[in-house]
């Protein structure tokens, strides 16, 4: 449904070397590398947030809906919850739909600061459901949470995938245990400028990721 | 002790005002000069120019004049402030025209208006319009330049329209900016009118100031100004302070739930 052909992208030197890749309804993407290789980067070039990447780069993004979680909650702290999820076009009642969803029941009338960062980021999940998105990006959703919080989060992000099979998600993590929970499809980004080092798909068998990512390790320590 | 709880005791705003008042009659009592009245003459007056509606007549000219600069000034300098704050290019060509029309004496453009366009009502509001917008330009300039990137980028995911942006994402963060050029436009915005009433129009309390000064009136010229601080500041009361308090509410939200 989304097809990348990008030829690269640099700050004063290049960050993201030619990244080739389509993505499927369905797919649930880990990407994963090594922080500040350009993971953020990939995921607003794919968002269309990067103006310097012409729109033909990536094919059929303008059919899609696109729901974005930012690192921060990116809520408007000067309206409601459920304003923050009528802005995106849900009514006032689906928004409160959307906010049972993911456990924020009742908190309609909140403001994003009177919520702490875990329940802020669940609001700001919902945000991406109230579009009712074809492809969810994810930006590091578990980042700064306590474990339990953070399990619970992927328990209910697993659940969303599940209930919504045609939907396509990719989720940008540090950790390959994310990927063993959520993912069926595995994205390595490294390098100078990055590429897409690893693109497959991964099965169930325990401790298969956390193999795979130390070979991956190893291959950027042997390349540089 | 209010230093520590950071707000100061109610009396303290009732002393430095009220000696200054008595000062005044004080040395206006010792001086007996019709130059110097007394504060009460000056109360005298005011009840006097109010009863025969004089009053009424000339300040809700003023006012009529200043609500009428205030917005057109607000509206036009918010547009180019938010398009000079937004764009580089934009900025760099305006800015040297935006410094010129800041310098810009005020009594200049008065006369120049009024030369042009002769002594009609039309000349005299865009007189105080051109003095005004530059300064609510600048405020709000410096706004939308300090806009949050993140919530722009969320609105252009989320694909919010150009009201919704302008409404729901811009005003919000530009508020403080605009309360600012709201209070010094309010103030230098009926200082000009004066002057504008006084140079070329029939009515107003520039036009009452004129008139008094022809005959060294200072009780009325007294009465006149007292008069119009007095509505300015029941605009800061009635309107100015309840929309900040309201504006400004989820800043301080109740209870943080954690």
């Amino acid at each position: 449904m989304l097809e990348l052909q990008i030829a690269g992208r640099s700050f004063g030197q290049p960050v993201l070397g030619e990244i080739f890749a389509t993505i499927e309804r369905g797919d649930r993407i880990c990407l994963l590398g090594p922080s500040g290789i350009g993971k953020t980067t990939l995921l607003n070039v794919i968002a269309g947030l990067d103006k310097t990447i012409p729109a033909e780069a990536i094919i059929g993004r303008e059919k899609l809906r696109v729901g974005y979680l930012f690192q921060e909650h990116r809520l408007l702290p000067w309206r409601t919850l459920n304003a923050n999820l009528q802005l995106v076009g849900a009514t006032s009642q689906e928004a409160e739909d959307h906010l049972a969803n993911v456990g924020l029941k009742g908190y309609g009338h909140y403001l994003p600061d009177q919520l702490s960062l875990g329940m802020a980021r669940r609001a700001a999940l919902a945000r991406c459901l109230a579009v009712r998105p074809d492809l969810l990006l994810l930006d590091e959703p578990f980042a700064s949470l306590d474990p339990v919080m953070a399990g619970e989060l992927k328990i209910l992000i697993a659940g969303i995938m599940d209930v919504n099979p045609g939907m396509a998600m990719i989720c940008v993590t540090h950790d390959g245990g994310d990927a063993e929970i959520l993912a069926n499809r595995l994205w390595y980004l490294d390098g100078k400028p990055a590429r897409l080092q690893w693109d497959d798909r991964i099965g169930s068998e325990p401790g298969l990721i956390d193999g795979l990512l130390g070979r991956l390790r190893r291959l950027d320590l042997a390349g540089s | 002790m209010s230093k520590l709880s950071g707000r100061p005791p109610a009396w303290s705003y009732w002393v430095v005002l009220p000696s200054f008042v008595l000062l005044w009659g004080l040395i206006a009592w010792l001086l007996e000069s019709p130059l110097l009245p007394t504060p009460l003459h000056v109360l005298d007056t005011l009840m006097r120019e109010s009863a025969s509606g004089e009053l009424w007549h000339h300040l809700s000219a003023t006012l009529g004049r200043v609500i009428v600069a205030f917005t057109l000034a607000m509206l036009l300098g918010t547009a180019i402030g938010i398009v000079m704050g937004r764009s580089k290019t934009t900025n760099a060509l305006f800015d040297p025209m935006l410094v010129l029309l800041l310098n810009l004496p005020a009594l200049v453009t008065i006369i120049l208006m009024y030369v042009w366009f002769g002594l009609v009502e039309v000349a005299a509001v865009m007189a105080v319009v051109i003095n005004k917008v530059p300064n609510v330009a600048v405020t709000v300039r410096e706004g939308a330049k300090s806009l949050d990137h993140r919530l722009e980028e969320m609105a252009t995911v989320y694909e919010f329209t150009r009201w919704q942006r302008f409404r729901d994402v811009w005003v919000p963060q530009l508020f403080p900016y605009l309360m600012a050029a709201t209070r010094g436009g309010l103030a230098l915005i009926w200082k000009i009118v004066l002057v504008v009433e006084l140079l070329g129009r029939s009515s107003g309390v520039g036009f009452q100031l004129h008139l008094s000064f022809q005959v060294f009136d200072v009780a009325a010229i007294l009465a006149y100004s007292l008069a119009f601080i007095a509505v300015v500041q029941l605009i800061e009361l009635a309107i100015l302070q309840p929309l900040e308090r309201r504006s400004s509410r989820w800043r301080h939200p109740e209870a943080a739930h954690a």
